[in-house]
């Protein structure tokens, strides 16, 4: 009789083991999914608060200086997020190649680019006389802006 | 036997409870980031849409080497003066004064007002002008 005792115990404690085992996998798992979901959306409310503009006259034939081989833009923050205002954080095309020569300052100093701010963007890039097209993409958010050089 | 099954049992709706409500309150404020986030744009889209400007007139006085670009704003916006971009030939001006209708303390640029922006840091005479509003709408004009 005794002997049936001491089978149900281990049988108890055996499932009781197993299925904190599995309690434990299981909150483990639905823990990170969690946290994944929540920085997604995150991710995603920052990249609904990005909007930029670029605010270069196309109109006025400076936005190329041919002597420098450079095209200057300026590029306004109006969203409502806070950006990063370092060239590697702004992918730029010209002409749908990617540029790698790209400087960005931040009009009236600081390191967060604030909504209202403007960054000037300078990439040097030799063109041809024509018409060109540069894209660029901050936080998801691209904008298209075409020139004559 | 009995109690093994509902022991364990009730380890595991105990866990499932607990996994339940970490997902829900992550999906919940993932949820609510990303509708504040849309309300914004949306409320954003708005200030842009009832944002209008038109440049009256874009002047250089070759006397006091002077520019002055009187700007009305047409919308149904009050724009924010600080905010506003001046671009002379493509270069960001950082320097100059602005003045709605005769007052130059104010930074509010209402509807049906009109504002004078005088730049004095040029050299040469321009030929365009750009003036952008916090909203990025903006307006071009030949300098005459």
């Amino acid at each position: 009789m005794a002997s049936v005792s001491v089978s149900h115990m281990i049988i108890f404690i055996a499932s009781i083991v197993v299925a904190a085992g599995v309690a434990g996998v299981f909150t483990d798992s639905v823990g990170q999914l969690s946290e994944a979901v929540s920085e997604q959306g995150g991710d995603i409310a920052s990249d609904v608060r990005s909007d930029v503009e670029i605010i270069s006259d196309s109109g006025s034939g400076a936005v190329y200086n041919a002597t420098e081989e450079r095209i200057r833009l300026h590029v306004k923050n109006t969203g409502s997020e806070r950006l990063p205002p370092e060239a590697d954080q702004i992918d730029v095309f010209v002409d749908g190649r990617y540029e790698v020569d790209v400087q960005a300052t931040l009009l009236g100093g600081g390191d967060r680019w604030a909504p209202g701010e403007v960054v000037r963007l300078d990439i040097t890039e030799a063109l041809s006389p024509g018409d060109h097209r540069v894209k660029i993409i901050v936080n998801s958010d691209e904008e298209v802006f075409e020139f004559r050089s | 036997m009995g109690f093994s099954v509902s022991g364990s049992a009730a380890i595991i709706f105990a866990a499932m409870f607990i996994g339940f409500g970490m997902f829900y309150t992550a999906t919940s404020n993932g949820f609510e980031q990303v509708t504040d986030a849309q309300q914004d744009q949306t409320d954003r889209e708005l200030t842009r849409q009832n944002t209008a400007m038109s440049i009256h007139s874009a002047t250089w006085d070759t006397q006091t080497s002077t520019l002055t670009v009187v700007a009305n704003n047409t919308g149904a916006t009050a724009l924010s003066l600080p905010e506003i971009d001046l671009l002379v030939d493509n270069v960001y001006i950082s320097e100059y004064t602005t003045s709605v209708e005769g007052d130059a303390t104010t930074d509010l640029w209402v509807p049906g007002e009109s504002v004078t922006i005088t730049v004095d840091s040029l050299d040469a005479a321009p030929t365009q002008v750009k003036l952008v509003t916090g909203p990025a709408v903006a307006d071009t004009e030949a300098v005459n």
